[in-house]
């Protein structure tokens, strides 16, 4: 194990970065970095050399990530308003989608597009833009891979309520990338 | 009336089969066998659910000042 006085240099702004595009609050991807970096201090004898050290320590990251959204979900519970946003449905006229919202083509290589620098600001910024439960359902499914029961019970709502969050979520990254990145409007 | 569900309803459970793991119906999947639009939904969310998953490499940096704090907490 490396001496703990160069983790800062080594390690802080890539378990930054880690925390960053998971959660929207600098100062709160801060404190986490800290409680991660001296908890892997405090436990620096269970470290068996097995794996990297940045990758030991974004295991402990991402729990302290879990239990910050699982905080944050308990705290601020859906509001009415965002409960009731159902924008989906605009983008269908009866039963098929409409030309408007209708999924465009993404070209090329999208799972090659999407390993750039610039895909990942664009994919913060539509994360930004969704709603903070919508957003952090997301978060816990997708991004951190938690399963859906112990997703739906950290988010405090019935899987089938989370069911709808994520199916917003998609729906409104899906879009999002595909105007800001993937197939933007022609100038 | 159709018998096969409609784009709106074929999204919705594409969304959720992500999530239950379970395979789409027969109806959803021959919807998708003629819907170009819902297959490239599906594969769309599949590449969101790849990507996503990736840290970025570059971009933000902690500031100088919470990295000074951060050597602070870290001093034995």
């Amino acid at each position: 194990m490396t001496d703990p006085s160069g983790w800062v240099d080594a390690y802080g702004d890539r378990l930054f970065r880690y925390a960053l595009s998971r959660i929207r609050d600098e100062r709160a991807c801060e404190d986490l970095i800290q409680e991660t970096l001296l908890a892997a201090f405090k436990s620096q004898d269970k470290f068996k050399g097995e794996s990297a050290e940045l990758t030991w320590m974004i295991g402990i990251l991402r729990n302290k990530i879990f239990e910050h959204l699982r905080r944050q979900a308990r705290e601020v519970p859906l509001s009415r308003e965002e409960e009731d946003d159902d924008r989906e449905e605009a983008s269908f006229d009866g039963r098929h989608w409409t030309a408007e919202a209708a999924p465009r083509d993404w070209g090329g290589d999208p799972r090659r597009k999407a390993e750039t620098d610039e895909f990942s600001a664009v994919l913060r910024g539509c994360l930004e833009a969704l709603t903070p439960n919508v957003a952090r359902a997301f978060v816990l499914r997708e991004m951190e891979g938690v399963g859906h029961l112990e997703c739906a019970e950290a988010m405090g709502v019935p899987p089938g309520r989370l069911a709808v969050l994520l199916y917003r979520a998609r729906m409104r990254l899906r879009r999002c990338l595909e105007r800001g990145y993937f197939a933007p409007e022609p100038a | 009336m159709s018998l096969l569900p409609s784009c709106r309803d074929v999204s919705r459970l594409l969304s959720e089969a992500r999530d239950s793991g379970r395979p789409l119906g027969m109806s959803a999947r021959i919807h998708l066998s003629i819907c170009d639009v819902c297959r490239r939904v599906l594969a769309q969310f599949e590449i969101l659910g790849r990507a996503v998953k990736r840290a970025p490499d570059a971009g933000a940096s902690l500031s100088n000042e919470a990295k000074d704090r951060l050597r602070r907490a870290l001093r034995p």
